[in-house]
């Protein structure tokens, strides 16, 4: 059954139609997720809501771009909206630990380790995650999308809704900040 | 001279170090997710819906509704809107004038429903 029929047949409510997009796009929404939260079960609730929101709002899919396209922007809107909560509870925290009204100190993220990646490549890994936590949201987005999900810099722009040479500019940036925030991070080191 | 050559040394090895950790990424493979995700999304999708079923529920997520809550809001602010424009324009004077007179005749009609009071049938203990 292609993409087409399976939209339309959602939009008249067939189930079996959602539990094929379910299966089909489940691992790409997922991923993208994962690779922004950094956290396998927000992660998880992340590709649940987008697919609750797929489905109550599959009639406004009007097919100007691909269904994937469409799927990516909800996962990364609604990763991003989740970073942004979650750095906001943890800064409410932080200042009501300066008032005494909690005396549990906010914990650092512990170390974050896909499970994509190789065991030698383990520990390298989950020090890029750190480094690409730090970088501001939009070179976030651009160098997950690019790098994890393996995109091509037309379908990041398409996502962004944003011309490929800002892809491109994004990307560069991206790449010179983490590698300045790595050489920090092992001069700091040694 | 030694320490510069140290140095040298050193950064060379960062500068691998990070070549190394930036390429860490490629040939990644996707993750996957726990296998009962449809059953967790259908779930979540039945609990909306009873959620939905109760009454202040179903009048929340009604009013919650973007186009529901623009056109209440697009309503209230025309109502505003005739209400204050349909104001006759009065100067304050008038205002006053017309407030001491209501005054007046608000004194006058307690006065009179305070004589008129029926001492006739007034039922003595």
């Amino acid at each position: 059954m292609d993409e087409w029929t399976l939209i339309e047949q959602l939009k008249k409510g067939d189930e079996a139609a959602f539990r094929t997009i379910v299966d089909t796009w489940q691992d790409m929404v997922y991923n993208a997720a994962l690779g922004i939260v950094q956290n396998a079960e927000d992660a998880e609730d992340i590709a649940q809501e987008v697919f609750v929101q797929v489905y109550h709002s599959v009639g406004s899919f009007k097919g100007d771009s691909k269904f994937s396209t469409w799927l990516y922007r909800i996962a990364v809107t609604k990763s991003l909206d989740h970073v942004r909560r979650k750095r906001r509870k943890k800064r409410f925290g932080f200042v009501r630990s300066l008032f005494g009204e909690d005396s549990e100190k906010p914990i650092d993220a512990p170390d974050f380790h896909h499970p994509g990646v190789s065991m030698e490549q383990k520990e390298n890994a989950a020090t890029l995650f750190k480094a690409i936590n730090l970088l501001p949201e939009n070179q976030r987005v651009a160098f997950t999308l690019h790098k994890l999900e393996g995109l091509s810099y037309q379908e990041v722009s398409d996502i962004m809704k944003t011309t490929v040479s800002s892809v491109e500019s994004l990307m560069h940036r991206a790449k010179s900040n983490l590698q300045k925030k790595l050489e920090d991070y092992y001069k700091d080191k040694t | 001279m030694n320490v510069k050559l140290n140095d040298m040394k050193h950064n060379d090895e960062i500068e691998k170090k990070v070549e190394e950790v930036l390429s860490s990424l490629d040939g990644i493979k996707r993750a996957q997710p726990q296998p009962w995700l449809f059953s967790r999304i259908k779930a979540r999708l039945a609990r909306e819906q009873a959620e939905e079923q109760t009454v202040w529920g179903a009048l929340g997520s009604f009013l919650s509704k973007p186009a529901v809550a623009i056109a209440s809001l697009c309503v209230i602010l025309l109502f505003n809107g005739i209400l204050l424009f349909n104001q006759p324009a009065e100067t304050p004077a008038t205002i006053i004038a017309a407030q001491s007179e209501q005054s007046g005749s608000d004194s006058e009609s307690y006065i009179a429903s305070s004589s008129s009071f029926d001492f006739e049938n007034l039922v003595q203990p």
